[in-house]
Order: C-alpha cells, then sequence, then structure tokens
C-alpha cells in the first residue's frame, strides 16, 4: 500500500490512486486509533496515528504536503476538534472528516458549518473509509477549475489515468477533467501557451503563512474590499513569487472564511443558530460579509472566506454606512442603520444565508441605497433564521427582508435568534440555549415566519459573475472585535483551511458572529416576499425593493 | 445476548496474517484504557456539587470507547448515564454507573472465556 515511502514523508502516488493514500488519523482513543488504523492499511491507505490535535498539528506543518487527508475524532482532550478542523482547513487546504460517536444533528451540522467533508459516527464501517478518497479527488477537481492553477491538474490528470485503466468499480472515470480544464480556460482565459507552461512544471502549493496572509490583508483593507482584485492584491504584497492565480484563490477562501467566522461569532454570541437549512453555498454568502467587516477590524486574523456575494453586500454596504456596530444600530438611525446594519447585520445574518449569489449582485446595486433591500434575501436569509427571536420592533414585513439589512434594532440588541422557522425542529434545543447566552435582545424584527425548508432548497449558487464588492477595509464590525481577537490566530488558520466547504460553514456564522452584544443582530426577519424572491430566483432586486422604510423598518 | 454487536465481527474481520491476535489486542488495550475512564466518573461522581457537564463529557468518551469493540450493553448503559446527566438526577447517575461497571466486568470475564476456547463461543455474545 504504502508506494510512497517509508518515513511518511512520501508524495502522493496519483498514478495508483487512491491506493497509498496518505491520511493522518487524529484521535485520543487509543483503541480506535489502533482500529482506523488497521482498517486504513486494509484499504491500501498510507496511515499515520496521532493522539492530539496538537501533534497533529504539528505534524501537518512539519510535512507539508506529506497528507491527502485527515480524519479526526470530535472530542479532543487539548483541542476542540472543530478548531482543527478549521486549523487544517486554512492551513493546509486538506479535506478533513469528522468522526464521532455522537450523531446528533446539532454537531454534525456544527462539522460541516466548520469546513468538514464528511462526518461519520462510530462505529466506523470499512466501506466508510474505504471511499474516502472521493474527498481528496473532489477537492482537486474543485482547486483546478476554482485557483487556476495548474497544480493539481497532473495529479487528477494521472488519477483519471488510473480510474481508466483500473477494473475496480469504485475508482472515478476522470471525465471531469476535460470539463474542468476547459471550464477553466474559458474563464480565466489561459492561453495555450501558459497553459502549457504550467502543466509541465509541478507547481508547489502556496502556504499561506500568518505573515502572508497578514500582507495579503493589509492590501485588501489598503485597497478596499469593492475594489480588491487579485492583481490589485498581489501588486501591494510585493511578493515575487506569488502569482495572481494564488492570489485568487485564496481571496475567494477569505471572502468564505469572513462569512463563516460571522456565522461562527453569532454563533456563539448569540443563540446557537443552525441553519441546517441553508445551504451550504448559500450559508457562506451571508456570512462573509460579516465577517469581513468584523475581521477586517480585527486584523485580519480569523477571516472565514466567505461566499461571495453576501460579503460583498455587506461591504459595499458597510462602507456606506459607516457602521458603528451597535450604537449606531440602535440610535435608531434608519438610514444609517439600514446601511451599517445591512453591512453588519447582513453578516450576521446573511452569513449564513449564503445566498449570495444572486442576491449579492442584484443586491449589490441597490445596496448603497439606504435601504437594503438589496440585500434583500441575503439578509434576508439570515434573518430568517434568526428572526424568532427578535422583537418586533421593526415590523418590518416585507421590505426589511429584501434588504436583507436586519432592519435596525434600534431598540434592542439583535438577538441572533435561531431563526425559528428553520430551527425550530433541529435547533430547538440549540436556541434554547442560545437564548440564555445571547444577549437577550430580540432583534426587532418582525417576525416572519418564512418556512425554512423553503430557504433551503431554493438557495441558489453564487452567481459566478457577480463580483462581489470588495469589503470595506474599514469595516466597522467592531462588533466582532471582541470575540474575535481571542480567536484570532485560529482563524487566520481556519481562514487558510478553509478551503473546503465555506458555504456550509457559514450558516453557523449568521447570527452568532455578528450580532454580539453590541451588535444589534440585525437580523431581521424576513419578510415572506423576501423568502418568494430567495426561493425562485432573486434576481431581482427591483422587485424586492420593499418600502421597508415604509413600513417602519427602522425604529424611529 | 446482546453483548456484542458487529462492530465486533468487523474486528474479526480485520484480523489476518500481519495482525493474527487482532482483535484480542483490541480488547486488551479497551480494558486498560476503560480503567481510566471509570475512575474518571468514579471520581467526578463523588465531588459535590456534581458537575453534569463533566460527567457526560466523560461517559461520552467511555462510550465511544467501548463502541470501539462492539460492546452492546455497556453502550446502552452508557446512553442512560448520560440521559441521566441531561435530567440532572445523580442518584439515577450513581445507579446507572452501577449498571454500567457491571456490564463492564461480566463482558470482560465472557470476552476471557471466548480468547481461550475459540471462535465458537462468539455466538454466545452476539
Amino acid at each position: 500500500m504504502t508506494e510512497g515511502g517509508i518515513n511518511g514523508f512520501s508524495s502522493p502516488r496519483a498514478d495508483v490512486f487512491p491506493a497509498g493514500l496518505r491520511v493522518l488519523v487524529v484521535d485520543d482513543d487509543p483503541t480506535w486509533l489502533k482500529i482506523l488504523e488497521k482498517m486504513l492499511k486494509k484499504c491500501s491507505y498510507e496511515v499515520t496515528t496521532c493522539g492530539l490535535a496538537i501533534e497533529a498539528l504539528d505534524l501537518l506543518r512539519e510535512r507539508k504536503d506529506g497528507f491527502d487527508i485527515v480524519i479526526s475524532d470530535v472530542n479532543m482532550p487539548d483541542m476542540d476538534g472543530f478548531k482543527l478542523l478549521e486549523h487544517v482547513g486554512l492551513e493546509m487546504d486538506l479535506p478533513v472528516i469528522m468522526m464521532s460517536v455522537d450523531g446528533e444533528t446539532s454537531r454534525v451540522m456544527r462539522g460541516v458549518q466548520h469546513g468538514a467533508c464528511d462526518y461519520l459516527l462510530k462505529p466506523i464501517r470499512m466501506k466508510e473509509l474505504r471511499n474516502i478518497w472521493q474527498h481528496v479527488y473532489r477537492k482537486k477537481i474543485h482547486e483546478v477549475r476554482d485557483t487556476e492553477s495548474h497544480d493539481g491538474l497532473e495529479e487528477i490528470l494521472m488519477m483519471r489515468n488510473v480510474s481508466e485503466q483500473s477494473d475496480d468499480g469504485y475508482l472515478l472515470c476522470g471525465g471531469d477533467m476535460t470539463p474542468g480544464k476547459k471550464r477553466k480556460d474559458a474563464e480565466h482565459k489561459y492561453d495555450d501557451k501558459d497553459f502549457a507552461d504550467h502543466s509541465s512544471i509541478k507547481k508547489a502549493r502556496v502556504v499561506w503563512t500568518v505573515d502572508l496572509h497578514q500582507k495579503f490583508v493589509k492590501a485588501v483593507n489598503h485597497i478596499g474590499f469593492e475594489k480588491v482584485g487579485p492583481k490589485k492584491i498581489l501588486d501591494l504584497m510585493n511578493v515575487p513569487w506569488l502569482t495572481r492565480e494564488n492570489v485568487a484563490s485564496h481571496l475567494q477562501k477569505y471572502r468564505l472564511y469572513l462569512t463563516r467566522l460571522q456565522k461562527d461569532d453569532l454563533k456563539t454570541s448569540s443563540s446557537g443558530l443552525k441553519h441546517p437549512d441553508f445551504s451550504p453555498r448559500d450559508a457562506a454568502g451571508g456570512d462573509r460579509t460579516d465577517h469581513l467587516k468584523m475581521q477586517q477590524n480585527e486584523a485580519v486574523n480569523s477571516y472565514r472566506p466567505p461566499s461571495n456575494l453576501l460579503l460583498q453586500n455587506a461591504n459595499s454596504r458597510i462602507h456606506e454606512v459607516d457602521l458603528k456596530g451597535t450604537a449606531s444600530l440602535q440610535k435608531i438611525e434608519p438610514k444609517k442603520v439600514l446601511t451599517g446594519f445591512a453591512a453588519k447585520s447582513h453578516k450576521a445574518s446573511c452569513s449564513n444565508v449564503g445566498m449570495s449569489h444572486s442576491f449579492g449582485s442584484t443586491q449589490y446595486s441597490t445596496y448603497n441605497s439606504v435601504l437594503p433591500t438589496q440585500y434583500s434575501w441575503n439578509e434576508g436569509f439570515t434573518e430568517i433564521q434568526f428572526k424568532q427571536e427578535r422583537n418586533p420592533q421593526f415590523q418590518v414585513e416585507n421590505g426589511f427582508a429584501d434588504l436583507g439589512l436586519p432592519p435596525l434594532q434600534q431598540h434592542n440588541q439583535l438577538n441572533l435568534q435561531p431563526l425559528q422557522p428553520i430551527a425550530n425542529g433541529l435547533f430547538g434545543k440549540e436556541r434554547d440555549k442560545q437564548a440564555k447566552s445571547s444577549s437577550g435582545t430580540k432583534s426587532s424584527f418582525g417576525s416572519y415566519s418564512l418556512p425554512s425548508q423553503n430557504l433551503m432548497p431554493s438557495f441558489q449558487p453564487p452567481d459566478p459573475s457577480f463580483q462581489p464588492p470588495d469589503p470595506v477595509t474599514s469595516s466597522t464590525w467592531s462588533l466582532k472585535d471582541d470575540q474575535q481577537t481571542s480567536t484570532d490566530n485560529l482563524e487566520l488558520t481556519a481562514f487558510l483551511l478553509q478551503g473546503q466547504n465555506c458555504p456550509s460553514t457559514n450558516l453557523d456564522m449568521q447570527n452568532k458572529g455578528m450580532l454580539e452584544d453590541n451588535d444589534p443582530g440585525f437580523i431581521a426577519e424576513v419578510p415572506p416576499n423576501l423568502y418568494d424572491a430567495l426561493r425562485f430566483d432573486y434576481e431581482f432586486p427591483d422587485s424586492l425593493e420593499y418600502p421597508v422604510i415604509d413600513q417602519g423598518l427602522f425604529i424611529v | 445476548m446482546g453483548y456484542l454487536d458487529e462492530q465486533f465481527i468487523q474486528l474479526e474481520d480485520l484480523q489476518d496474517d500481519a495482525n493474527p491476535n487482532f482483535v484480542e489486542e483490541i480488547v486488551t488495550l479497551f480494558y486498560s484504557d476503560s480503567t481510566r475512564l471509570i475512575r474518571n466518573i468514579e471520581t467526578a461522581l463523588e465531588k459535590y456539587p456534581f458537575d453534569f457537564c463533566k460527567l457526560d463529557d466523560y461517559m461520552h468518551q467511555f462510550k465511544g470507547s467501548s463502541s470501539s469493540i462492539g460492546a452492546k450493553r455497556v453502550k446502552d448503559e452508557c446512553s442512560q448515564f448520560q440521559e441521566c446527566c441531561k435530567a440532572r438526577n445523580i442518584e439515577g447517575c450513581i445507579g446507572v454507573f452501577r449498571q454500567v461497571k457491571h456490564e463492564h466486568a461480566t463482558l470482560k470475564r465472557k470476552l476471557e472465556t471466548y480468547f481461550q476456547m475459540g471462535s465458537p463461543e462468539i455466538n454466545l455474545l452476539l
């Protein structure tokens, strides 16, 4: 099985893929560790075991590119499994599978939100382990497509060849590469020459160290989130060996990360909003914006690559509004609040939504206006989630949702309470718990009872053409500062880890992250229409422009 | 009998020429490690005020470990214990924990017999 090497410092053997897959297993239970090792060896994988999370991280750092996938238990004594998950995603960008004897939906949800590519329940079956290679393969494919890097191409091609030659049923036939490659070419306009050059050279994967990332964030902040673009960032960063592609893919992850971060913050701060229904992608969007803001304030440490849209919207809004966080929001300056809120709350709420995609784009344009209609569904989405708890200060019935900006909670703190409709079944528990920890103010959103279930399916993938606005560098998301600082470093790494499933993680972020006590969680409840808009295709902001103000969204 | 579930069978399937005593090694490892986990719980049950979160956490670990060898009855008692923790029912916890230890010890004896006698005996345990 171990074609690669004896001491673990092997390189992947794509030609015999998936045999030789280099797996790192992390579990504090020695019995399970031994069993898993044996099981993985039986799958012809190359196994390394670790009893502690810190040990695992050290190992991963030491052997850059020494592993293909990580499997970790959720409950580790020295570090929360989810934190490890984030770190791995950020720093090493490896797929991580979580394991636990506990299959509670909320836990699984958290795993997914933090970026786990799978969540296995103990006792684990051989057949489940046999298939883990799919996560490695999938990631490679996505990387090639999304990051414009050719690094993975060779490997994927090799894997592809293997599959075609192999008799094994479970090997994939690698038809994927071609379309991916084509798409990439089309989208990124690689000329043949470039491509050829790249493919002949196997580039080393860029490791986004803390320093590099700091430079990145500084550049982003300097340029201004709305205007940020890989080229500009690259120029500012002044790192000779870095390519535009590297920056582009990192920027994308960053955005998702911020979104996710937002969600997490919201989650931890307020009641744990879990939005199981949120499709991962959607969720990501929302969080991002919020996070983005927050992150910026915080100095980037923990950024989550937000999903494009939401983040962008949020950011732009933030600029406009100059949100001061809760304070301003609370002031009930509708206008201000809105904008600020949009940015902020949006984050909180939106992040989860992740609906950004179309929403984002359309929304964006209107973003500047006071009414956060643009946000609409992003915000709304998140709102939906939150709305339950909030006080209907706002009486925002319709407009609000669209805005996506949670109605300014002028009066109260936005409590990001788990969106009831969505959360009811699932998060009832969480919600209760959260409720206790949340700031206690209810957002004043009206009560939108958006059928959470519906929301989920309606999320559409982010509009690829959407150009999310650059995050506001000045972001006023000070709210998060407090929370963030402590986790900054982790966040930073988490961000780097993100690679994986940003979207899914964003959900969490929405409420939690954003609206801390100081942040009046703008979790606007998504008005029913918003919901529909979301559902069906929000593209239009025009249609979503609810006369929020008229509705007294802002509590003046 | 329900002492063991199919996880145990899976362990047997893993046994091969490279690891001819795999199952026994795993069971031995489990029993030596679980002593520590049991002690943690006992200590926590003696500490007042009772920390149900911690108790639940320890039991969660123990349950996870028990699942590794397919100790079905032990696992079931663990779940019951966790229910008592949720209900903050300390007496319930203490009572169930006694059951946990009893099942844990019974299984150990039966497995020792099994390893001495060989395969046919396993049917009595499944």
